[in-house]
């Protein structure tokens, strides 16, 4: 199996709720689908993006700036239905 | 009294309820509970990480249990909160406190949640500042349990329980335990937790401050609630004095129950007086006292935990075993949560008495009203002509069209499938905010009864929190303004042929009593307890002299005033 290392990638969070606690469900949701390891950093912090209480009290409001760093066989995927999601503001938007 | 002997001392505090214990202490110290650092052998690994398993699956259980027929938003709350629990990373690192670091399971829980709580603490986001709220919730459900076993302390009959403050579910709980005194350092004389020990008939005192710093060191005390006095330490013939005054209580109370019958007053006219309650626990006292029915059931416990409400049929079988449980008719009130009684789950509110309540919510929580209609409309059709439904907090007609409304779709669904109901049940409101009192006439064209909640009709037209220590003494049931909008809603409703009743402490004080039927309102509801001095009080009045009496107070500009005419 060909791994390409660790991919990392700098996100913005767009939705007005931040990573609140649906939105931060969704993203573990997704993450725990894939194989490879995700983390994310903030402020110096790193989570696991696996790990909902992780994500969530890293308190990130709309506009915060977060590095994903995805690693193992299906990172590329991975990062890609990630961003999707980020970039879809978790799907919850209009409430 | 007699000179206190060393080694004795006397707490002061409020009456809550009347009545006199004698008893061992047990102090419940919130702040003992403290989570502390406590290390484990290495054999009891296992059992540490048997017990937060078995936590993990019974919340994860409960949580199961309230999504059912949840609307939306609630539901996927809960959602994440099982996923919180759920998380495998906090698994991990609960279970590697207790294996490698050898703590116990409820610092393991405590110590892992706390980490991402201090983290959310620090972001100083505002918009994450509830977040913590519902860690600490979670964090502290999982460890009570974690622990539930050995929390369950056997309780030596005849106890006097002394605390900082206490839930109504707790205190029934307790109250099962077979614990016979109450004492609350904080809380006034209107808290919840005084009303419910009125109706399960514990003598209990509040406001004592130093009651749990004092009482730890004392094994047996003397409670004389009536004279809002502890006696910690008591000497012998403080014992034998009140032994004394309670066989002397005893007597007096079955001497009342032989000869409580009559129901007028000397001149013959008739009232009835009905008990207030929310727990099954106090129909014994509200039958023995002969109360003519319940003027106020109270339905919020099957809310307790949170604003998921326990399923229909849980609800089927408390109203069933109500109205099985006591002759006469029930008024059951509509879920009233806002302010003071709901304790989690809900958004925090600047002014929550002033806020998101009663009969607001309601109408914002359908799928929760429909359900509550669904199994009240159904017991009603299994006792037909014994219950009425009210709703609480009303402040516009609006509101009344609204409830009534979704009433009757219910209605209509329940005939559509064949279920047996009620159809002419009464629908009423409590009168407790003024807007009500100062509209009645208008109201009374759209509801079937008045019932008139004094307690918060006071604090609203006074403005004043009755929770509020530091202006509690604002706090006047007798107050004229208060008498005022009691008459203005008792023309209407006579205007108006629509009944009129009161549920509010007023109804269960003697000199509220008096003067309430006076200006003629013959149906009170009160705390059971209350019910024999308020009989014993109405039928050796006459109605004349009741007429005149409340004629007095009407005119009267204070509350002294109010009272000073109740000495004569």
């Amino acid at each position: 199996m060909l791994y390409s290392g660790m991919i990392k990638k700098k996100v913005t969070i767009l939705n007005s709720s931040g990573l609140h606690a649906r939105p931060s469900a969704a993203l573990v949701k997704l993450a725990g689908q894939f194989k490879s390891d995700f983390y994310i950093h903030m402020y110096g912090y790193r989570v696991n993006g696996k790990s909902i209480l992780g994500v969530m009290t890293l308190a990130a409001e709309q506009g915060a700036e977060l590095v994903f760093e995805v690693n193992g066989s299906d990172e590329k995927e991975a990062l890609n239905a990630i961003l999707e999601l980020v970039e879809n503001k978790f799907g919850m938007e209009d409430e | 009294m007699s000179i206190p002997k060393p080694g004795e001392k006397i707490i002061k505090g409020l009456t809550g309820s009347e009545g006199i214990a004698i008893g061992p202490v047990l102090v419940v110290d919130e702040k003992q509970k403290k989570i502390q650092p406590r290390k484990i052998k290495a054999d009891a690994i296992y059992i540490h990480l048997q017990r937060f398993a078995k936590a993990k699956t019974s919340f994860l259980k409960e949580l199961d249990e309230l999504t059912s027929n949840l609307d939306k938003k609630t539901a996927e709350i809960l959602e994440t909160q099982k996923h919180i629990i759920s998380d495998r990373e906090i698994e991990q690192k609960i279970n590697s406190v207790i294996e490698v670091e050898l703590y116990d399971v409820e610092y393991a829980i405590y110590g892992t949640f706390n980490e991402f709580i201090e983290r959310l603490r620090e972001s100083g986001s505002e918009l994450f500042q509830q977040r913590i709220v519902d860690l600490e919730n979670l964090r502290d459900r999982l460890i009570l349990l974690a622990c539930d076993n050995d929390k369950e302390l056997e309780i030596e009959k005849g106890t006097i329980l002394v605390l900082q403050d206490i839930s109504p579910t707790d205190l029934v709980a307790y109250h099962d335990k077979g614990i016979k005194g109450l004492v609350m350092d904080k809380g006034g004389v209107t808290s919840h937790a005084a009303i419910i020990a009125q109706s399960l008939n514990i003598p209990c005192i509040v406001s004592t401050k130093v009651g749990v710093k004092h009482a730890s060191n004392s094994k047996k005390a003397v409670l004389d609630a009536s004279s809002g006095e502890l006696i910690l330490n008591p000497s012998r013939a403080v014992l034998t004095e009140f032994k004394k005054k309670i066989r002397e209580l005893n007597k007096a109370q079955k001497a009342f129950i032989k000869a409580g019958d009559r129901s007028e007053t000397r001149d013959g006219f008739p009232f009835h007086l009905r008990a207030n309650i929310e727990f099954q626990q106090e129909l014994i006292l509200a039958n023995e006292f002969k109360a003519e029915g319940i003027g106020l059931l109270r339905t919020e416990a099957l809310l307790f935990g949170g604003m998921s409400r326990k399923s229909e049929i849980e609800q089927d079988k408390y109203y069933e075993s109500i109205l099985s449980g006591i002759s006469g008719p029930v008024t059951i009130r509509l879920f009233d949560v806002g302010g003071d009684k709901l304790h989690s789950q809900t958004p925090d509110e600047n002014n929550p008495f002033l806020g998101w309540r009663g009969v607001r919510m309601l109408l914002d929580e359908k799928a929760m009203l429909i359900s509550q209609f669904r199994s009240i409309l159904k017991c009603a059709g299994k006792y037909p002509g014994r219950i009425r439904i009210l709703v609480p907090m009303v402040a516009l007609v609006e509101e009344v069209v609204q409830i009534r409304k979704v009433m009757e779709e219910v209605q209509k669904s329940l005939m559509d499938a064949d279920v047996r109901i009620d159809e002419s049940i009464p629908l009423g409101i409590m009168v407790e905010v003024p807007s009500v009192a100062l509209l009645a006439d208008k109201f009374a064209k759209e509801v079937d009864f008045f019932s008139i909640g004094t307690n918060d009709l006071t604090q609203y037209a006074l403005a004043v929190d009755r929770g509020n220590e530091r202006i509690c003494s604002l706090y006047q049931q007798h107050h004229p303004s208060v008498w005022q909008l009691i008459k203005t809603t008792v023309k209407a409703a006579n205007d108006n042929a629509v009944p009129v009743s009161v549920c509010g402490e007023l109804a269960g004080d003697k000199l509220g009593a008096l003067c309430l039927l006076g200006m003629g309102v013959n149906d009170l509801s009160m705390s059971p307890a209350s019910i024999p001095k308020v009989k014993e009080a109405l039928t050796s009045s006459s109605m004349l002299d009741l007429r005149e009496f409340s004629d007095k107070v009407l005119e009267c500009s204070t509350t002294e005033e109010v009272q000073a005419l109740l000495s004569n």
